[in-house]
């Protein structure tokens, strides 16, 4: 991939992470913060695949980016509304 | 509030420690250590064209069989905590969307985890990949039917079948060449075509298997607590 | 100066560090279990980028890679596969995690850890 096309790509992806990351701290609904964390997992896997690990991407888009928010999903609807 | 100063004093430790390693960090140009030998040996030795399955699967297949073991103990203890305190009322039925995609989507789903487990030596993906995409068709049949799920006596039978060809491939190859999960009990073959690379495809397979009934027991555990609530 | 591979590297510290701070910090058991998630990717980012070298290809050697320059042309294998399987034991234990968190949270009626006296000794 060109050079500069992956550094622009890897400074958005990583800035939007970082934000993220915070907002997942901060923001009051819990399935907001469950969604953004399985979209902090799908940019990592982007980040995987620009560093030539493909299967590392692969993986991690499958399990890290689905399973594990399905999972948290599921964790929240059986806590019910409890804070 | 000494709690609040207690953690900005770990997490400014954290990142004192952290930035004191930046003047020292150079960027990597070459290979050195254990990626410099597996990737000017790895071929040779393994047959398998994707470097990582031969690490995963044939230098470090011992590791594998470990983290095999954790993901299992992880797993049976979820399925046994969630039949020791029960936590809902059983599924709930699937709405008309659901259940008429459950009916066309496990199809090529489960293609595709097929192929990535199959051909974990010639491209990429692998056992672990392949095992959850097929964990999730089978998740995706779950929740398109609203009994209780199907097929829980089967999926104790495959994981300990996964687990123990797992184990014989890899005492095979103690007792023939004396180390264990050795791949070149049956020859490489012709790195490149689909049977090649020793017992590679076939570890690779088990590992597929195991990895898919775990996470399959985790969501049959799961949807048998019921929706929500 | 390469920016993508100092970009990585500033990304998955900062993930690990904003983990562990909310790991540390926040109430909610649940968002407990995702701050670990996040920190999990930030270190899962960092091992893989130690591995990374740029200007290299994936470690398959078909035929645009010849076995022969494979140790100039790849990047590190063994980093990667490493990750591949702290991703999936990652998983397992989220799971568990949160299947504790709910059974915990239920039977005490709240989410909340300061709450939870009986975890405290």
């Amino acid at each position: 991939m060109n050079p500069s096309l992956a550094s622009a790509l890897a400074v958005f992806l990583g800035g939007m992470m970082l934000a993220a990351s915070v907002v997942v701290l901060f923001v009051r609904d819990l399935l907001s913060a469950i969604i953004i964390t399985g979209m902090i997992s799908l940019s990592a896997s982007v980040l995987f695949l620009l560093m030539d690990a493909t299967d590392v991407a692969i993986t991690e888009a499958s399990i890290g980016a689905v399973l594990a928010t399905l999972i948290f999903l599921w964790g929240k609807g059986k806590m019910g509304g409890r804070e | 509030m000494i709690r609040t100063l207690f953690v900005l004093l770990v997490l400014l430790v954290l990142a004192a420690a952290a930035t004191s390693v930046i003047p020292h960090l150079k960027m990597r140009t070459e290979l050195d250590g254990a990626g410099l030998e597996y990737a000017r040996r790895g071929l040779e030795d393994t047959g398998s064209i994707n470097l990582v399955t031969a690490v995963i699967v044939a230098y470090r297949g011992l590791d594998t069989l470990g983290e095999v073991v954790v993901l299992f103990s992880a797993a049976t203890s979820v399925m046994l905590i969630l039949s020791l305190f029960p936590l809902g009322r059983g599924p709930t039925d699937p709405s008309f969307i659901v259940a008429h995609t459950a009916r066309v989507l496990p199809a090529p789903i489960m293609l595709l985890a097929v192929y990535f487990t199959t051909h974990s030596h010639l491209s990429p993906g692998g056992g672990f990949p392949g095992g959850t995409i097929m964990a999730s068709a089978f998740l995706l049949v779950m929740l398109g039917s609203s009994s209780t799920p199907a097929g829980s006596k089967i999926l104790p039978a495959l994981e300990a079948l996964s687990g123990t060809t797992f184990g014989l491939l890899g005492l095979w190859g103690t007792m023939t060449l004396g180390q264990f999960l050795n791949n070149r009990v049956i020859g490489i073959g012709n790195p490149g075509y689909l049977v090649s690379a020793g017992i590679i495809p076939l570890v690779s397979l088990a590992i597929g298997v195991k990895v898919a009934s775990e996470f399959s027991g985790i969501f049959a555990a799961f949807r048998k607590s019921g929706g929500n609530r | 100066m390469n920016v993508f591979y100092w970009t990585v590297a500033g990304t998955a510290s900062g993930l690990i560090i904003v983990g562990l701070w909310g790991v540390l910090t926040r109430k909610n058991i649940l968002r407990i279990g995702l701050a670990f998630t996040i920190a999990d990717t930030g270190v899962n980012l960092l091992l893989v980028w130690s591995g990374y070298l740029p200007g290299r290809t994936t470690p398959i050697l078909n035929g645009d890679v010849p076995a022969a320059e494979a140790v100039s042309a790849v990047v590190d294998p063994l980093p990667q596969a490493l990750v591949l399987t702290s991703i999936v034991i990652g998983v397992a234990v989220a799971a568990l995690f949160v299947v504790v968190a709910v059974l915990a949270s239920r039977r005490l009626g709240t989410a909340d850890i300061r709450r939870m006296k009986e975890l405290k000794w």
